[in-house]
């Protein structure tokens, strides 16, 4: 089952180790006082979040160590697995602002939707590996992906949790393209689906309104706008250099979400233009070997494995700078690696132990 | 069939590595534009929104008497406030400071309980208490310096100083009209916060004390200011009066030296007091004038050579005035008279005859060159004009004739007095004033007063005052004299109006007079409203004058001289009141006086020329029985109309 061979990819490593770290860092800097307000205790989240790292490195050496293969008879037990948890989450699920999106484990909070996303890239990459000459066909291959996907979609939808669930269509369309779908499919099913969306969207004017608020957060700062403008405060006054560890203004309860979804924002008030261009080259280092790794991986579902996990990551860490730049309308994603949140950080790095695996058995 | 492609379209992968790529310029840029661009325009936003003031007042500016004596000045108190945000045991801390500071514990937890970044809980907090608080230390409670008015010598002229509202702001007064040069500037405590309203530990702190407000020196003299409380007190007691005012001043200048108002108030606790109460009346109310104001059309007359020293009239107790009978207030008539008689002995059918010589645009000219109808520009909030029409065919002859003798036209006090110090002061017209001067730290400088201005020739001036002298020296003002000083005034009795009409029992009395007549340092006017029992103004005015003026001329160091009693003194007219009405006529006859009754009682109270004067032999004097004497002039039309 383990495998001997090749080197896995350094660049991946190193950028993912050091994302951790800076993620650990950031979250104790941007959590520390609500953390003391909350629990007396400053080191509260940081700490949570040390443990959920190091079990999660510990899982990605695991995976890094296994061959990637081993998942492949996974995928039907593993789709019917996240589809049980998708439900169940809806019933017996906890989270915050009217949404559901956890399952309390003891000493864990499971999401079962960032499960369901590297579930659905195994189950693809599976799918479009076996049936080969189906993917390029609408019937067989294209729309039973689809059908699948649109229901995990809705169930994560009805959490609701946009952010994943975009993630997770996002994810499985770049998979189909890779794998050799017909631009048409992809034309047409935009079409298609492009109305309901528009439908679903506009129904409540709320909806509409908080979409387009980023276009212009001024116009109405104190409610739809609030976030983005913090956001941007927090951003624009870190300058070159930023503001200095732990010496973000933005964290004391202007920012929400600072030490999870926005925490991008405080690290770019802290650290700078440098230190967030920092950030941003490192996942453009993790994107660009995990494609290297698609192209050169020793078999198709080698290659769809890949891409699909890279995608899953370069998405998510664009979405959650786009959202905090004020570049995208605002959705809850954590950022991979830096957000506090266990169940997104174990997923990132069981992902990239199996990338890394992938990369090992790299032809040369 | 086509074969397939044994490994995933590579293309399609470089496609995905471009438009990452694209992507992550695209973020970088943003980053660029929001981080360097933008970077000051967010990093003051950001500030800007974490900043919270406190606003500091500066200390109010000091109110002195005209020798420097404080009368209103500020001090610095405590202020406890309270950062809703940053309190962490709201029950447990509004019972401490409720028990501190002696206020209701429900009252401080509800404040502690507001949504809003600062709370004011209590002012003029003392040392030993805010010492207190300070040292307890309780999270959210703080303690800042704010100016409080106090006063030093009680509350003097509080209808003139005004007052101030709980932020230090003028409410009334001169502490309304001076308000934004008596106010501090503002300072402010600043820090920063986060989005609850709590204070950073380690983040800006700022104080800026404001600046102390500039001063004032009025024209009122502390002294001259009790003398007037005291008589104006006395008077209004002894007549049983409703109220009461003396306005002093000094009539070549316009200076308002005593501004004395009974009933009273105590500034300390203005708000107990009704606004009704609280009011200046000198300057924002308006009365009937009476026979005081024929003083004014005398001097107009005499101005416009209408009437001389020489002029005489037959007064036989009645005016035709396009068909209606104006009577005299002595319906027998005053008979022959020369025209400074008709000063003395009040003829209203002569002046009531000036007027309508003058004819309605000259007497109306006239009268608004003393200001009547219009405010005087004093210094000070909510001056009014008084009631007085223009010329128009509308307005009957016969409103003029009354207005000849102080009917159907209003005036405020301060209207009156400014008239007669023009008459006392040559003709020249000053605007009264309550500042002498504003004191800043750049100096002093006087208040913006119009000027001065001659509204009547010198001569016009003198001649009234000459006559106003007689008026007491040998009229109905007699007892308005004070030995050694040459006192010119007139008295004045009018039915008070209610509801538009003329009342028949409530009445308004006054004197109106300055001394000496030759160098007038000093005019008076007293009004009292609604007095009860006897009401002519000879009798119950005019020693209070006498009273105020013995006190306050040697004061102001003038010095007693030899008295003119004017040029007519023959005999001495007796002592009649308190004489029953046949004694009275018996001892009058025996002296060789003519006699008039008013009245139809059996007792004397009263009497014209008043005793003591010196007049001719066989005038004729009046007397006044102790039955009250209905209608004091005519069946003429309501002045006012309904």
């Amino acid at each position: 089952m383990f495998v001997k061979g090749g080197k896995p990819d350094l660049f991946i490593f190193v950028a993912v180790i050091v994302l951790l770290s800076l993620g650990l860092v950031m979250v104790f800097s941007a959590s520390s006082i609500m953390s003391l307000s909350e629990f007396s205790n400053p080191y509260h989240y940081v700490q949570r979040q040390t443990i959920l790292a190091l079990v999660g490195l510990v899982l990605m050496f695991i995976l890094m160590k296994v061959d990637y293969r081993i998942f492949k008879p996974l995928a039907l037990p593993g789709l019917v697995l996240s589809f049980v948890l998708l439900v169940l989450v809806l019933f017996i699920g906890k989270g915050t602002g009217g949404a559901t999106r956890w399952i309390r484990l003891p000493g864990f909070n499971l999401q079962p939707s960032e499960v369901a996303k590297l579930i659905m890239v195994n189950y693809v990459a599976v799918y479009l590996s076996n049936k080969r000459e189906n993917a390029r066909k609408f019937l067989q291959g294209f729309l039973p992906i689809l059908v699948i996907t649109a229901g995990q979609f809705l169930l994560i939808m009805l959490e609701p949790d946009f952010g994943t669930g975009a993630a997770l269509v996002f994810t499985v369309f770049v998979m189909l393209f890779v794998g050799g779908a017909h631009l048409g499919q992809f034309v047409s099913t935009i079409v298609v689906s492009l109305p309901v969306l528009i439908y679903i969207v506009s129904r409540k004017e709320y909806r509409v309104r908080r979409l387009f608020a980023f276009l212009d957060p001024w116009s109405d700062p104190t409610d739809t706008g609030w976030n983005v403008i913090q956001s941007l405060l927090a951003i624009g006054s870190g300058g070159l250099f930023g503001l200095g560890l732990g010496r973000s203004r933005q964290k004391f309860s202007y920012l929400p979400e600072h030490h999870t979804d926005f925490i991008f924002a405080i690290l770019c008030e802290e650290l700078g233009f440098l230190g967030g261009v920092s950030v941003l080259f490192l996942f453009f280092i993790i994107a660009w070997r995990g494609l290297r790794i698609a192209m050169r991986a020793p078999d198709l579902y080698g290659s769809l494995l890949a891409i699909g996990i890279t995608s899953m990551i370069a998405f998510q860490a664009m979405l959650n700078i786009g959202v905090v730049s004020g570049s995208l309308p605002v959705t809850g994603i954590p950022l991979p690696f830096i957000s506090h949140g266990g169940s997104s950080l174990l997923i990132s790095l069981a992902g990239i132990g199996i990338l890394l695996n992938i990369s090992a058995q790299c032809r040369e | 069939m086509r074969s397939l492609p044994s490994t995933l379209n590579q293309r399609r992968i470089l496609t995905l590595l471009y438009i990452i790529i694209m992507v992550s310029f695209f973020f970088f840029f943003r980053l660029f534009y929001v981080q360097l661009w933008q970077n000051s325009f967010y990093q003051e936003k950001a500030l800007k929104q974490r900043l919270q003031a406190i606003p500091l007042e500066g200390l109010r500016g000091s109110i002195y008497d005209r020798n420097g004596i404080p009368l209103a000045t500020s001090i610095s108190a405590h202020t406890v406030y309270a950062v809703p945000a940053e309190i962490v045991d709201a029950p447990s801390t509004a019972q401490t400071l409720a028990s501190l500071l002696n206020l209701d514990v429900d009252f401080v937890y509800q404040r502690l309980k507001k949504r809003s970044a600062v709370e004011w809980l209590k002012k003029k907090v003392s040392d030993r208490e805010a010492r207190e608080i300070v040292s307890l230390n309780l999270p959210g409670i703080g303690v800042v310096p704010t100016s409080t008015r106090i006063y030093p010598n009680g509350s003097v002229a509080p209808q003139v100083l005004g007052f101030v509202g709980i932020d230090n702001q003028g409410l009334e007064g001169l502490e309304l009209y001076y308000d934004s040069y008596l106010r501090g500037t503002k300072g402010q405590a600043v820090f920063e916060r986060d989005a609850h309203g709590r204070s950073l530990e380690d983040g800006i702190r700022g104080y800026l004390p404001g600046e102390k407000g500039n001063d004032l020196v009025l024209t009122i003299d502390l002294f001259l200011q009790k003398m007037a409380d005291e008589e104006v007190r006395r008077a209004t007691l002894e007549t049983g009066s409703r109220l009461g005012l003396i306005i002093m001043t000094d009539p070549k200048t316009g200076e308002i030296l005593a501004n004395s108002i009974y009933p009273s108030f105590e500034l300390n606790e203005f708000v107990k007091y009704e606004p009704e109460k609280r009011k200046n009346i000198a300057v924002t109310d308006t009365y009937e004038p009476g026979s005081t104001f024929k003083a004014i059309t005398a001097a107009i007359a005499l101005n416009e050579g209408v009437a001389s020293l020489r002029s005489g009239f037959f007064d036989p107790g009645y005016i035709r005035v396009s068909g209606w009978n104006v009577r005299c207030w002595n319906r027998g008539g005053h008979g022959s008279q020369s025209f400074a008689e008709t000063m003395q002995n009040s003829c209203n059918p002569y002046y009531a005859k000036l007027a309508l010589d003058l004819g309605d645009q000259r007497f109306y000219d006239g009268l608004t060159s003393f200001n009547l109808g219009f405010k005087t520009g004093i210094d000070f909030p909510g001056e009014i004009g008084g009631t007085l029409r223009k010329p128009s065919p509308q307005i009957p002859l016969v409103t003029w004739a009354n207005i000849g003798f102080g009917q159907g036209l209003t005036v405020t006090p301060i209207q009156l007095i400014a008239g007669f110090g023009a008459i006392a002061n040559e003709g020249i017209y000053s605007v009264p004033h309550y500042v002498k001067e504003l004191v800043t730290k750049e100096g002093s400088y006087p208040p913006d007063i119009p000027e001065q201005r001659q509204i009547i020739s010198t001569s016009a001036a003198d001649t009234t005052a000459y006559v106003l002298r007689t008026a007491v020296s040998l009229g109905s003002g007699k007892h308005a004299e004070v030995e050694g000083y040459e006192v010119a005034g007139k008295t004045g009795t009018a039915q008070l109006v209610e509801h538009g009409r003329y009342s028949h029992s409530k009445m308004v009395t006054s004197f109106c007079g300055f001394a000496p007549k030759d160098d007038p340092q000093m005019a008076a006017l007293l009004v009292l409203w609604e007095p009860q029992g006897a009401f002519y103004g000879g009798i119950i005015a005019s020693p209070v004058y006498a009273r105020l003026a013995e006190k306050a001329l040697p004061y102001l160091n003038v010095k007693r001289g030899k008295v003119d009693r004017g040029t007519e003194r023959q005999i001495k007219v007796p002592e009649l009141t308190g004489l029953s009405l046949a004694q009275a006529e018996a001892v009058l006859k025996r002296n060789g006086f003519r006699v008039g009754t008013v009245g139809e009682g059996s007792r004397i109270i009263g009497q014209v020329p008043a005793s003591g004067a010196m007049v001719d032999e066989n005038t004729l004097v009046f007397i006044y029985t102790d039955v009250e004497y209905t209608t004091t002039t005519s069946e003429q039309p309501n002045p006012y109309g309904v």
